[in-house]
């Protein structure tokens, strides 16, 4: 398709300069001078020259409780709502697929939450879970668990926070699994049907199978992306109570912008994204053989 | 069709999740109406039967007596907007050229450009002490020019071709925008050392939400062009017009859709982002989230006010999920993913 005339076309580089050159200038350039920093101890207050510390910032950050605490919280919260996420999603997206009654309102209902911004998200979680005066309290004093602290003990937060997340992001799962299902060929399933397979059988030897690369994506993106949580837990608890919901990125924000410790932000961040390279390796691995399996 | 039963199931499922999606925002948005009574004595449900509705709130909210909405308002709409066009637009060429020509990078030019970079930056801006913005501008050229000057030697190692490239795009989407985010704050702030303020302006909050959403841009544009067909292309071709001219006045308005419904993506991120906006503003340029968050501090429980300001950052995404709504109906998203 490609002839050689359009090969050695010399115009593509005016197309794709000016992408590549912003990219550059502001995403990765800024990388290489945060990397010597995070090899230096900067404090803004009290302004010291910056020194030369070698690798004190990483080792500092692996040996912190705080570190080791923000980085479970962030996993328990990712993994837990990833989960219901991925589970109602794809159960969603079947109902819509078969066209359930009314299909075409839940569409455009079903996607509204992922287009809200996670600072309204928890602004709104707020209100509706406050301890007296929301509607989630009053739901539970009728079942009578009596008034919940839902913000303030741990355990509850995280369970927040969790609601949260699956609330917000469950439509995305559902909008891309949908769109799987309808690229399926109907013809498989119109066989299957003809030999009277029946509906769950038809759902783990066809449509599961066929569409777990999807899945395995659609999974990867919600996990990544999870991993950068801080809007939501900063307008709804903060991180606390103490740090007990503080996530990975809040954490970081923390020591630079309250503790103004910038070499240790832009230590803590590198070490945040090797943790991510190496957990999304992992995983691809993983899902790459669970693949191959079902091939 | 011929199992009831689980066509039950699945109606009873969806209206529960309907009931839980809609929910929330059914509270936001009666509460925004409520008068102050109604909020701080328990929880009040349906207007008229529980409560008087009001527009006091809004009233307070516009008159400015609440302190300043216009402001973040303005802030939002100019940033997302220009942002957006910038973003979409130079990722649509970039998405273009992948799918119409074919890049070859040898990766020994990619890394050799890490090296000069990151080596060459720590010897002019540690041993020569040049300013961190200038010593990275000087690496920056010279890196670039090196390695494009490399890339044309048969180097060893693997070449790396043009599903490569598009993964480096999609790749700075993938990593934790806490990095680059802080990152850019550090970089900005030594720019504006150097006699160039871009920390709480508008060029330096346009420039950090271009880049943020070239990733996106360049990642759907790519799948709806690649369905647009060649052949128009290649009759302008022989008619001699120009790859820009065929770009703009032909490609360009047969990917419509592609373009509003992956504007429509970006503008989303862009307007609900709160990362970047709390790191690289601090007041002039503060954008809707940034005022949002406050607001909890602020008004304690208020609720009447930050559901107003709430509202007001959510009804713009409510029209754009609508649209992407019927664009998803009409079949439009599925062919963009793969």
């Amino acid at each position: 398709m490609h002839g050689d005339a359009v090969r050695h076309d010399r115009v593509k580089y005016a197309f794709i300069w000016p992408a590549f050159i912003i990219v550059l200038v502001i995403t990765i350039f800024p990388l290489i001078y945060a990397l010597t920093v995070s090899f230096q101890s900067v404090r803004l207050v009290p302004p010291l020259p910056p020194r030369f510390v070698g690798f004190d910032n990483y080792v500092d950050i692996l040996s912190s409780q705080r570190f080791w605490g923000s980085t479970w919280t962030t996993a328990t919260i990712v993994f837990a709502s990833v989960a219901f996420q991925y589970a109602l999603g794809f159960l969603l997206a079947l109902a819509l697929h078969h066209n359930v009654r009314g299909s075409s309102l839940y569409r455009v209902v079903f996607l509204l939450p992922m287009f809200i911004a996670p600072v309204c998200v928890a602004l709104i979680a707020r209100m509706v879970f406050h301890p007296y005066l929301g509607p989630v309290n009053d739901a539970m004093v009728g079942l009578g668990f009596g008034n919940l602290p839902f913000l303030t003990e741990p355990a509850l937060a995280i369970m927040v926070l969790i609601s949260i997340e699956t609330w917000q992001w469950t439509p995305f799962v559902t909008l891309l699994m949908l769109a799987g299902l309808q690229s399926m060929p109907s013809e498989v399933f119109e066989a299957a049907r003809v030999d009277d397979i029946g509906p769950w059988r038809r759902f783990w030897d066809l449509t599961f199978p066929m569409l777990l690369p999807l899945s395995v994506a659609v999974i990867f993106i919600r996990l990544i992306e999870g991993f950068k949580v801080i809007d939501t837990v900063f307008v709804l608890t903060g991180g606390g109570p103490g740090t007990a919901t503080e996530t990975l990125t809040l954490f970081a924000y923390n020591e630079g912008f309250k503790k103004f410790n910038l070499g240790m932000t832009s230590a803590l961040s590198f070490v945040f994204l090797i943790v991510v390279i190496v957990f999304g390796t992992i995983y691809l691995a993983a899902a790459r053989r669970l693949m191959k399996r079902y091939a | 069709m011929e199992n009831r039963s689980l066509r039950t199931i699945g109606l009873v499922g969806c209206l529960v999740w309907l009931f839980f999606s809609f929910f929330p925002l059914y509270w936001v948005f009666v509460t925004a109406f409520k008068p102050p009574l109604a909020v701080s004595q328990g929880a009040t449900y349906i207007p008229f039967i529980d409560f008087q509705p009001t527009l006091q709130a809004f009233r307070d909210a516009f008159s400015g007596i609440r302190g300043d909405f216009f402001g973040p308002i303005v802030a939002s709409i100019s940033i997302s907007v220009v942002a957006t066009a910038l973003s979409v637009f130079l990722g649509a060429m970039a998405a273009y050229s992948l799918v119409r020509f074919e890049f070859r990078i040898r990766l020994m030019s990619g890394l050799m450009f890490g090296v000069i970079s990151i080596g060459g930056f720590v010897l002019l801006n540690g041993t020569f002490d040049i300013d961190v913005p200038y010593a990275l501008l000087i690496v920056l050229v010279l890196a670039l020019v090196v390695s494009i000057w490399m890339n044309k030697f048969a180097l060893p190692g693997p070449v790396l071709g043009n599903n490569d490239v598009t993964f480096w795009f999609v790749s700075q989407r993938m990593f934790p925008p806490i990095v680059s985010a802080f990152a850019l704050f550090l970089l900005y702030a030594e720019v504006g050392r150097a006699g160039f303020p871009l920390l709480d302006s508008y060029l330096g909050m346009v420039l950090a939400y271009t880049a943020f959403g070239l990733p996106f841009s360049v990642w759907l544009m790519r799948d709806f062009f690649s369905t647009v067909p060649v052949e128009v292309e290649e009759a302008a071709q022989v008619d001699n017009i120009g790859r820009m001219r065929i770009f703009i006045q032909i490609v360009l308005p047969m990917s419509l859709p592609g373009l509003l419904a992956t504007s429509m993506i970006v503008l989303a991120f862009i307007w609900n982002e709160f990362l970047f906006a709390l790191l690289l503003t601090s007041g002039d340029w503060q954008t809707l989230p940034i005022l949002l968050a406050g607001q909890q501090s602020s008004r304690g429980d208020e609720w009447w006010a930050i559901s107003v300001a709430a509202l007001i950052a959510i009804i713009p995404m409510v029209v754009i999920a609508a649209i992407l709504g019927r664009m998803m109906r009409s079949g439009l998203l599925s062919g963009s993913i793969k």
